[in-house]
């Protein structure tokens, strides 16, 4: 094997794959795209958070965005040119010392500009904000022909500035990206928590938090009885300033691969139990904790094994909610436990054909690998949401079938015709699309 | 995120390790369509078989070998499974053409194909090919060395083949199968631990599924084998005369 390809693996580390990895300036990427040979294409990735094989391109190559690390802060409005390699959580350190904020983060801070845009990722406060494309002013593409185009969410270039959002990476290397910055005063979160004791109250309680709250998520226990319920946390930006908070936040760090995953249902079990019923935080939190809460626990996916695991997140339209109830009672009879239930409301759906988000329910959950029947259980809850305009979350995927695609999302035909003109060479590869068809 | 240097580089599936395109050479095989029947059905899209009556597959052309297998290539292929083969009991090449096609097809076709399949599976940097050996080859016996040193030979290919793709993402797995009960095997006296086509396909899918590269089947040969081979001459002649 030569020594530059080197494999790789989703967050969820259950699938890996051997591609060409390049660290390249945008000068070196232009310059190899050009020149690109074979069938196995190109890839940009950013930090790799994505689970299943998104940022994976098997006997391709994968254009890191590392060094795409420029920025440029407007000090007045807010707006940012920023590189596509810096990391959301550099972003909101940057934005943070001049007293702005990004509307939209996700749940971790380990992803970055161009994932986040790649990915039309959303946060907390999707059901006031939408995803991440909407404060996405403009942004530089280097197709596959070598020239780098300037697309903006309206004109001529929309098309292309859409295909790109939730793209997957298939369209082209996002360069850098012009984003609108909220001006915020405080720097900490005025939170809240409550406790339900089923799915029914979990989910009353959530659709009247998101009046009173910006940024709402839910955890469900997934677990025991599978009766869902769960913790709802509630938070606003606060306005004034705490001199105790700032972003610095201390983490641990799981150090090895366990052979075994330590996520079993009796751990699950009784983890979920001691979380149910642990003191409801009320009053400040730093940023951190309350934004990316799993990043305390650095490569926290060790846990799950020598297999890994996989994240199945979906959404399903209001008036659908019998649905989580039937996710419930089926993960139950396959003893299907779930460390991580998390549940949230969307708000209006971004513009992008493949964006994820649309308004309703999501609920993501995890699973290691090896759940006896969870694999046809997963592919029966595909299949319903299918009739019932329900999708999953394409970062997430690792396990989906090509045929449920255009049935989730109904202007994937549209996307590739668009796509089709911003690479006619083909050159734009995933594992993922090559699996699903996207490419 | 990147994988650490002691890590066993797998092959590309979805998280299940679920294939989705297969193809199966030797498509009217018995074992070979069991072991595609017990893998985890949810991700296959497309089985692809090949064999003389449907692919205008000719076992006994290179040329055709090259051309079958290339023609696989037009997506990824997840999955390649070799059930092609001939069962002779004669060891006696100056009497018996039938061994002479018998060697041809167990081993130099076979080896061929796994060639040209690993060959462009390294291209897509993922795949995985399952041949199907046999218990035959642990040791000669003299009922039935000349089917065993063809086994044996494509067993030795294989083995090493696989050695040297590691960490390519391609893997090549060995399915040794004992006495199966099909219909290459009818108006045979059925050996001891012999297994039906359906339990040979179980172990083949759970091998591929799993980090080994190679499997018994049933699994309890494994332990045969080892005594097998270790077993003093003497009483190895009577057993294998019995």
């Amino acid at each position: 094997m030569p020594p530059d390809f080197s494999p790789s693996s989703g967050w969820g580390r259950s699938i890996q794959s051997t591609s060409l990895r390049a660290v390249d300036s945008i000068e070196e990427m232009q310059e190899k795209l050009v020149n690109l040979e074979g069938h196995r294409g190109a890839l940009p990735i950013g930090l790799q958070r994505s689970y299943g094989d998104s940022a994976l391109n098997s006997g391709g190559v994968q254009f890191s965005t590392e060094k795409l690390q420029e920025w440029n802060l407007d000090r007045e409005t807010g707006e940012i040119r920023v590189g596509a390699g810096v990391s959301i959580r550099q972003l909101e350190s940057i934005a943070l010392d001049q007293g702005f904020f990004p509307a939209i983060v996700p749940g971790t801070g380990f992803v970055t500009i161009g994932g986040a845009i790649a990915a039309d990722i959303h946060g907390k406060s999707h059901h006031k904000t939408g995803s991440f494309s909407s404060i996405v002013k403009s942004m530089q593409v280097l197709y596959s022909d070598g020239v780098i185009r300037e697309l903006y969410p309206d004109g001529p270039t929309s098309a292309h500035f859409w295909a790109t959002v939730a793209g997957m990476g298939l369209t082209g290397i996002i360069v850098n990206a012009e984003l609108q910055l909220k001006r915020i005063s405080g720097n900490y979160f005025d939170v809240r928590e409550s406790r339900c004791a089923d799915l029914s109250i979990l989910l009353a309680e959530l659709r009247s938090a998101d009046s009173e709250y910006d940024h709402t998520v839910a955890w469900v226990d997934l677990s025991g009885e599978f009766r869902g319920r769960g913790v709802v946390g509630m938070g606003n930006f606060a306005t004034d300033r705490d001199e105790k908070f700032g972003l610095k936040s201390r983490s641990i760090n799981i150090p090895i691969t366990f052979n075994k995953s330590l996520i079993t249902p009796l751990t699950v079990k009784s983890f979920n139990s001691f979380w149910y019923h642990k003191p409801l935080k009320s009053g400040k939190l730093s940023i951190n904790a309350f934004t990316h809460p799993l990043d305390g626990i650095g490569s926290w996916n060790r846990v799950y094994g020598k297999r890994g695991f996989l994240q199945y997140q979906f959404s399903i339209p209001d008036g659908h909610e019998d649905f989580l109830f039937t996710v419930l009672s089926k993960l139950r009879e396959i003893k299907g436990a779930s460390f991580l239930g998390v549940l949230k409301r969307f708000g209006s759906a971004s513009r992008a054909p493949l964006s994820f988000p649309s308004p309703g329910w999501t609920l993501a959950l995890d699973f290691p690998i090896g759940i006896p029947r969870l694999e046809a259980t997963l592919t029966e809850f595909d299949q319903e949401l299918c009739q019932r305009g329900g999708r999953i979350y394409l970062v997430k995927d690792s396990r989906l079938k090509p045929d449920f695609l255009p049935k989730m999302y109904q202007r994937s035909e549209e996307w590739k015709t668009v796509r089709a003109q911003m690479d006619p060479g083909n050159k734009w590869k995933s594992d993922q699309g090559r699996r699903l068809g996207l490419c | 995120m990147e994988i650490g240097p002691r890590e066993k580089v797998g092959t590309l599936l979805n998280s299940f390790r679920s294939p989705q395109r297969i193809a199966l050479i030797g498509g009217t095989s018995e074992i070979g369509n069991a072991v595609i029947a017990a893998l985890p059905q949810g991700a296959i899209t497309e089985v692809i078989k090949i064999s003389r009556a449907n692919s205008n597959f000719n076992v006994a052309s290179a040329l055709n070998r090259t051309e079958t297998v290339r023609a696989l290539f037009t997506q990824d292929l997840d999955l390649a499974v070799i059930a092609i083969g001939t069962l002779g009991n004669d060891g006696d090449l100056s009497e018996d053409a039938n061994l002479l096609n018998m060697m041809d097809v167990n081993y130099v076709a076979t080896a061929h194909l796994l060639s040209l399949l690993a060959s462009e599976m390294k291209k897509q940097r993922h795949g995985q090919i399952l041949i199907i050996s046999s218990f035959a080859q642990e040791r000669p016996r003299i009922d039935n060395f000349g089917y065993g040193s063809t086994k044996a030979a494509i067993d030795f290919y294989a083995r090493g083949l696989s050695d040297s793709l590691i960490n390519s993402g391609v893997q090549v797995k060995i399915l040794r199968p004992g006495f199966v009960r099909t219909k290459m095997t009818v108006g045979m006296k059925p050996a001891p631990f012999n297994i039906d086509p359906e339990r040979a396909g179980v172990i083949g899918a759970n091998l591929l599924q799993s980090d080994s590269k190679i499997a018994y089947a049933p699994n309890l040969l494994k332990i045969v084998a080892w005594v097998f081979r270790h077993l003093p001459e003497k009483i190895f002649l009577k057993i294998s005369k019995a």
